[in-house]
């Protein structure tokens, strides 16, 4: 007998020699990094209603029909039938995963119901007096995720009752009442669940936070000038800033923001109106199950998660040579006037990268070391890395670029993890999937740059990457913000001249604007609902200030801002003020000529008009918008 | 294997799978095998120990792939016809073992079993619970979990040592 019937192959294993195989198998795709030490939880129970298993077991049934079904189409080999049984498997599998997800869910009323005791204490302690309310006690999230926050809430909540909230009587000093307050709640929010701990107190000074976040070296004086408070109080989630003496109202708050982006979740730290603080986290509803970006690389597939993903890049070949630049030894590639570090992901996984020869199609190993060389036949054929001088390589890259094949051109997913943002040059990129993550094997814990892996759809396996730990193997770290450097003002000087690229914009449905694309800092989109009406202007709320919006209408004699609720507000900055252009989409870009009509249609705010794509588009002057609404602004001394 | 003669003290024969790794003879207690196959698909890991060859699918659990011969120091297996994948359940999840080929299913008596000699087949003596001689061949029975442990830093070594012997004598 060669080999042993599946039945009579049952293992014996001790049971005391493996604790944590029952956790391991039955929650793998939960964790991101499974530690030994903490798989001690063999034991460990769930409560679920007697209804949830009932239907579970409906559906097993309903599986095991469709399986059978599916065996008996399959005999016959009958296609039609095959579809059917197909969407069938499709819709219980869904309906079942949906289940037992539910069946891992727990209220977060389970750790939050645990604080008012520690609270208490550190009143009693203290002599404080403090009132902690909770409210979204049903709040449902994983029971993983629910495991893994416990202890960073814990230190937020205790931070904010220890350091947060004063004595009574310095509190009726500064005009509080007696009792503090600490607002701790749960809700859900875009698919996410968003907890906040708010507290009366006193906010933690930003200035000193800032302080010694420079130093210790985790910005620089420079950029820390440019901060805005917020900013500024957000630094005390860097990791490896200590303040336990300085501002030890947010101490250890570096480990709790990683506990956190572990979750894939984002945290946040702000001021309260009446003078306290807000920290505010943000965590998916669950792990087991995250979007990913699939992306290949010498023919193997990797994942990467979505909250990691910042955006996918892809320069022509012919564009290489001019974007690609090197800062000391480090590739960059310029993006929108920034300067982004570059990673071969085969490098920093030490793959072998290979290249498919455009003229006899076979696959030889690719020996550049830089990406905008070029590669030398020479080289290739005579197996020695051929050293050029430093002028050799200078008259190379002068000469045209003979790159054109579509095979060159340059793949890059944008990957944020902390503060570092990186670009990592792929083969090619594919589809975006929901994928279900499983640990990897013990003896693969040493390849830190995985967090696990996934089975896809052909059955095959693929790596999820683990973006931070890249990042440090590529020796990346921090090194996003050292590259802040003012590129892409010639750039942007070069095409005055020649071309503009208009944005392309409507406000009503007929009547198309369009405004020169380099005047636009930013443009993002709203709900009506965001839009307050203060003493007489229009303002919203936008990265931790207002911003004052301002429509076409109140200038120039168009039709007003139709009645959409998903709104574009594009922002502008004229002398230091920022102001925020309502309009509604759908936009686009085009490149035009100097050919603005500025006769027929101009008026206060329209600097002309100009045809694209056979319709007449209005082009807004936002510089004569902006000074015939704020006229006080035009004076270099403004209001602020 | 200890575990499984502790579980049953009164079975009074094994059933060994063997295989070959590289040149030598080895067994596997068959009860510690979930199933063999042929390596149909595999992935590779960048950068892990040269003794994992990659990873593959069972059946919706990823399954790493252990070169048993390169694992024992050895040199590699390559790959070929008569390549197969072990997969067997060690202490912490199953792992496969890629042999150079299968033998025979052999019956031995349980207490016929000897201590392993210091040099068996130039595989390290640590990885073997004991030797079975039959007419025609000696058969290495190899100590599944103490091959799966995690690399050969001393450390690790004298730890599963130990603990090994407080059991296996019990």
């Amino acid at each position: 007998m060669h080999q042993p019937e599946n039945e009579t192959a049952k293992p014996i294993t001790h049971p005391e020699l493996n604790p944590d195989k029952g956790s391991n198998e039955a929650m793998p795709a939960l964790t991101y990094r499974v530690d030994d030490n903490d798989g001690s939880t063999g034991l460990e129970a769930i409560r679920v209603q007697v209804s949830l298993l009932d239907s579970l077991m409906t559906l097993a049934g309903e599986l095991v029909l469709s399986r059978n079904q599916l065996l008996q189409t399959i005999t016959v080999n009958d296609l039609k039938c095959a579809e059917s049984v197909g969407q069938r498997i499709d819709l219980i599998t869904s309906e079942l995963q949906e289940a037992i997800m539910h069946a891992r869910m727990q209220p977060i009323g389970t750790i939050f119901d645990t604080l008012p005791g520690v609270v208490n204490d550190i009143a009693d302690v203290t002599g404080k007096r403090i009132e902690l309310s909770i409210f979204g006690r049903d709040v449902e999230l994983d029971k993983t995720i629910i495991d893994a926050i416990s202890a960073p809430l814990l230190h937020l909540v205790r931070r904010a009752a220890e350091y947060g909230i004063d004595s009574p009587d310095q509190r009726s000093v500064q005009d509080k009442p007696r009792q503090g307050t600490i607002l701790l709640g749960a809700l859900h929010e875009a698919g996410q669940v968003v907890i906040e701990i708010k507290d009366d107190g006193v906010a933690p000074d930003s200035e000193r936070i800032a302080i010694e976040a420079v130093r210790s070296e985790i910005v620089s004086l420079e950029q820390c000038q440019g901060l805005s408070d917020k900013e500024k109080l957000n630094l005390a989630f860097s990791p490896g800033l200590c303040c336990a003496d300085s501002v030890p109202r947010v101490d250890g708050f570096g480990d709790v923001k990683a506990a956190i982006d572990k979750l894939g979740g984002q945290i946040e730290i702000d001021e309260f109106a009446v003078g306290g603080t807000v920290v505010s986290v943000r965590l998916p509803l669950t792990l087991a199950i995250i979007p990913c970006q699939v992306i290949m690389s010498e023919d193997e597939r990797y994942a990467i998660p979505q909250a990691n993903l910042e955006e996918l890049l892809r320069i022509p070949a012919i564009q290489v040579k001019e974007r690609i630049e090197l800062v000391g030894s480090a590739e960059v590639v310029r993006l929108r006037g920034k300067l982004l570090p570059l990673v071969r992901l085969a490098d920093v996984l030490e793959i072998q990268r290979t290249y498919i020869d455009p003229d006899d199609d076979e696959i030889r190993v690719d020996r550049r070391l830089r990406i905008a060389d070029r590669r030398s036949r020479k080289a290739d054929s005579e197996d020695i890395p051929v050293i050029l001088d430093q002028e050799d390589l200078v008259s190379r890259r002068e000469a045209p670029d003979r790159r054109q094949s579509a095979n060159s051109a340059l793949n890059i997913v944008v990957v944020s993890a902390g503060n570092c943002t990186y670009g990592l040059i792929v083969d090619s990129l594919q589809d975006s999937e929901e994928i279900v993550i499983k640990p990897l094997d013990r003896h693969l814990q040493q390849c830190r740059g995985y967090a696990g892996a996934t089975i896809m759809g052909n059955g095959r396996i693929a790596l999820i990457l683990d973006v931070a730990n890249l990042a440090a193997m590529a020796q990346l770290t921090l090194m996003g913000d050292h590259l802040n450097v003012q590129a892409g003002d010639s750039e942007a000087t070069e095409n005055v001249e020649e071309n503009h690229s208009m944005l392309i914009f409507r406000c009503a449905e007929h009547e198309q604007f369009g405004i020169r694309l380099d005047q636009v800092e930013r443009i993002e989109k709203i709900k009506r609902g965001d839009i307050e009406n203060l003493g007489g202007k229009r303002v919203m709320q936008y990265r931790g200030g207002s911003l004052n919006l301002i429509g076409i209408d109140e200038v120039a004699s168009v039709q007003p801002l139709a009645e959409h609720d998903d709104l574009l507000i594009m922002v502008f900055s004229y002398q230091e003020h920022s102001v925020g252009l309502l309009a509604c989409g759908p936009i686009d870009t085009r490149e035009i000529g100097n050919r603005i009509d500025d006769t027929s249609l101009r008026q206060p705010g329209i600097a002309g008009s100009v045809i694209i794509d056979g319709q007449t588009t209005m082009v807004v002057d936002i510089d004569e918008m902006v000074g015939r609404l704020y006229p006080e602004w035009s004076t270099s001394s403004g209001r602020r | 294997m200890h575990i499984t003669r502790m579980r049953n003290g009164q079975r009074q024969t094994l059933e060994l799978a063997t295989f070959t790794v590289g040149k030598e003879q080895c067994g596997i207690d068959i009860l510690q095998i979930q199933e063999i196959n042929k390596i149909i698909q595999r992935t590779p890991i960048p950068q892990a120990p040269d003794y994992v060859v990659g990873v593959f699918n069972l059946r919706g659990r990823i399954v790493t792939i252990v070169d048993l011969c390169k694992k024992l120091g050895l040199g590699k297996t390559e790959m070929g016809e008569r390549t197969r994948n072990i997969v067997v359940n060690s202490f912490d999840g199953s792992a496969g073992l890629l042999v150079s080929s299968i033998g025979d299913m052999v019956v031995v008596e349980a207490n016929s079993m000897e201590q392993a000699p210091a040099n068996l087949c130039s595989i390290e003596h640590i990885y073997f619970t004991g030797v079975f001689k039959t007419e025609t061949q000696i058969i290495g029975l190899l100590d599944i979990d103490k091959v799966m442990s995690l690399d050969d830093c001393a450390m690790t070594q004298s730890t599963t040592e130990q603990g090994s012997t407080s059991h296996g004598k019990n």
